[in-house]
């Protein structure tokens, strides 16, 4: 069975299996996404954000990091 | 048309009267003759535009509304902005600097707004307010909250009434804002010279030019001022600033402050610093607002694409559907 | 007469009715028209008026809103001569339609195409519940408290300056916070009282986190007065204005009080040997 016909009889062949896919699959969208872009800017912004420079103040903070 | 006919015939016969008399009647009389097809005057208004006459009527009208003009009212308008308007009064447009922050992606650089709080606690704080930015707002950007405690610790701020109704002193706490030198206006004015040195919470945002013009106006001060520009005793010469005359001097030198993590103190790395801390002040959610910006924009260009798609693809049987009528077939024929 | 004529103006008559025979009638329905010959058409495209409507020239029957007017069945001689048809010009009449090849552009697997549809339905669905959520929960944010707000809500107390037995009054979003360092004296006459009895039933543990502190608002639960402190039969608070008396637990005792005295949400930072209430 092609990939395609297994991916409609699982998900989209009946209404209630395909909405509760699509609001689950929001809310593992939304904070998948929010991981994503997050980790993408600490990346292109690295070394400059104060996560980045606490640890040279906190001692506490410093504590943790060890 | 008919008089257009006749304004043309009399400008090209106007040297003799007579003739232009009677050129007029026949004229007329042609024109009412001749008017059921009406084909002829392009070429008479044609020549009424090209004819040297009219130009030179036009310009001894033009020269005479603009001698009257001047006449009644001294000068031509808009001229005299244009003579009034010098460069310096707008101040030097400042250049371009390569800020951490700048660019759709990029965050402030969270290591210079704490050596800029530096340099504005040490130097500016002298002179100007930071209004909006409480001591917690500090935190979690520039500082640690037992810094930050610390430092707010060491201000005393006005509290109260208390049980006997006294307003009382007590050290600051992390919801207190900052300081302001000065009690009140009048008295910032009293203390620099009738100037009013402005709050500095939103002027990044304030000024025309935003970081670049404050930065340009730290670093740009020139002393002695240039040949030719007289400077009020008190007032000091700043190119990038309208008018040119500054009542605040110049206050950035180098190492003028020791930097905790030893970066050295520039003036230009101070004016950096401080101008990168004001930056924050205008705009605190910064980062956080260029981070939902990458979001929206990638969401929302998203769902633009996906809605195209689906779109067509329930149009697509609409809009390629065609209706083929099959007649009935005629048994008899 | 006039009332007659005036339901003739504003109600139409039926178009179809039925004759006294059973036949149905219909006069404004021509089921017979054509559209009128057009040697120019070959068979496609509008080439003249729609053959359903019967044509204006054509004569027949026209009727106001009121009534039916005219009638006519003159035939309208033709003005261009009459010529027989002579040559059949017209399309012949096909056995099947003439549809386009589409062959081509139909997918050879109809279930992916049907995945790929379902699933891009899916996923916009998907991400616009996903913006959805998110402008729904940031536009919720703003009716939370600000941050300026948020941060005068909480008061630190330093415990160390508070000697045991004695009370202390602190502003907590401009209400008074009692905070009284109970005596192990105090502590057992709290916890000793039966406090099952009581008008408004709690036991001391549950009033306290540890039992030498006692932290409460200090708003008498009648009124809204400021009970005094170290007064009253019971060892605890009176409020002045209507006598009602609060045990050392801040219990409702005596008077027209219905309630404890309320506690508000505290912890304690020990490392700091600070209370945060808020």
């Amino acid at each position: 069975m092609a990939f395609s016909t297994t991916l409609y009889n699982t998900f989209f062949q009946r209404n209630s299996v395909f909405f509760s896919t699509v609001f689950a699959g929001a809310f593992v969208f939304g904070i998948g996404f929010d991981t994503g872009v997050t980790a993408f800017y600490d990346r292109w912004n690295r070394g400059k954000q104060w996560k980045d420079i606490r640890h040279k103040y906190s001692e506490t903070a410093a504590e943790e990091a060890e | 048309m008919l008089s257009r006919q006749l304004g043309a015939g009399a400008l090209r016969r106007g040297a003799s009267l007579p003739a232009f008399r009677q050129k007029n009647a026949l004229n007329l009389s042609r024109g009412l003759a001749v008017r059921n097809a009406s084909t002829a005057s392009s070429s008479a208004f044609e020549s009424f535009l090209n004819s040297r006459l009219t130009l030179v009527s036009v310009s001894l009208f033009t020269a005479g509304s603009v001698a009257w003009y001047t006449h009644l009212y001294g000068s031509l308008p808009f001229l005299a902005q244009v003579h009034a308007s010098h460069a310096s009064d707008e101040g030097l447009h400042p250049p371009e600097y390569p800020w951490d922050h700048k660019g759709i992606l990029n965050t402030f650089d969270h290591a210079s707004i704490r050596r800029g709080y530096q340099v504005y606690r040490e130097v500016c704080a002298a002179c100007h307010s930071l209004d909006r930015i409480a001591w917690r707002n500090l935190v979690g950007v520039s500082h640690t909250v037992d810094e930050v405690k610390a430092m707010a610790e060491e201000v005393e701020y006005q509290d109260g009434p208390d049980d006997e109704g006294e307003m009382f002193m007590r050290p600051g706490k992390l919801a207190d804002y900052m300081p302001n030198p000065y009690a009140n206006e009048s008295a910032a004015r009293a203390g620099n010279a009738g100037s009013l040195p402005p709050d500095l919470s939103l002027i990044i945002k304030a000024r025309h030019g935003g970081a670049d013009y404050v930065y340009s106006i730290i670093t740009g001060y020139v002393d002695p001022p240039p040949a030719g520009v007289e400077i009020r005793e008190g007032m000091s010469y700043n190119p990038f600033f309208p008018g040119g005359a500054l009542g605040m001097a110049r206050v950035l030198y180098d190492g003028l402050v020791d930097f905790e993590d030893g970066t050295p103190a520039t003036a230009s790395q101070m004016a950096k610093d401080v101008v990168t801390f004001l930056s924050w002040a205008a705009e605190p959610e910064h980062d956080e607002r260029k981070k939902n910006g990458i979001k929206a924009v990638i969401l929302f260009s998203a769902l633009t694409l996906i809605s195209l798609y689906v779109k067509r693809f329930k149009w697509t049987p609409l809009k390629n559907r065609k209706l083929i009528y099959d007649p009935p077939v005629d048994k008899k024929h | 007469m006039a009332f007659n004529g005036l339901k003739k103006a504003v109600t139409l008559t039926p178009s179809v009715r039925t004759m006294p025979s059973g036949v149905p009638a219909a006069p404004l329905l021509n089921l017979a028209a054509r559209a009128p010959a057009d040697p120019h058409a070959h068979g496609h495209g509008a080439s003249g008026p729609r053959s359903d409507v019967v044509p204006r020239w054509s004569g027949g029957i026209s009727r106001s809103s009121s009534s039916l007017v005219s009638k006519s069945y003159t035939t309208l001689p033709s003005t261009t001569p009459f010529t027989a048809r002579f040559m059949h010009t017209s399309v012949a009449v096909k056995g099947a339609p003439e549809v386009p090849d589409f062959s081509h552009y139909r997918a050879d697997d109809t279930d992916s195409n049907r995945a790929l549809s379902y699933f891009m339905v899916g996923s916009f669905g998907l991400v616009t519940a996903s913006v959805a959520k998110s402008t729904v929960t940031e536009f919720l944010k703003t009716m939370s408290a600000s941050a300026d707000v948020l941060a005068l809500a909480k008061v630190e107390v330093e415990l160390a300056t508070i000697p045991e037995g004695k009370n202390v009054v602190i502003k907590w979003r401009g209400k008074p916070v009692f905070i009284r360092h109970r005596t192990q004296a105090e502590i057992d006459e709290a916890r000793g009282t039966k406090w099952q009895s009581l008008r408004d039933p709690e036991s001391d543990e549950d009033r306290v986190k540890r039992p030498e502190w006692l932290i409460m608002l200090g708003v008498c639960t009648h009124l809204g007065c400021v009970p005094i402190g170290e007064a009253g039969d019971y060892g605890g608070w009176f409020c002045p204005c209507h006598g009602s008396h609060y045990d050392i637990s801040g219990r409702t005792r005596k008077g027209p009080a219905p309630l404890n005295l309320e506690i508000p949400a505290y912890d304690f930072n020990d490392a700091e040997g600070k209370v945060i209430i808020g």
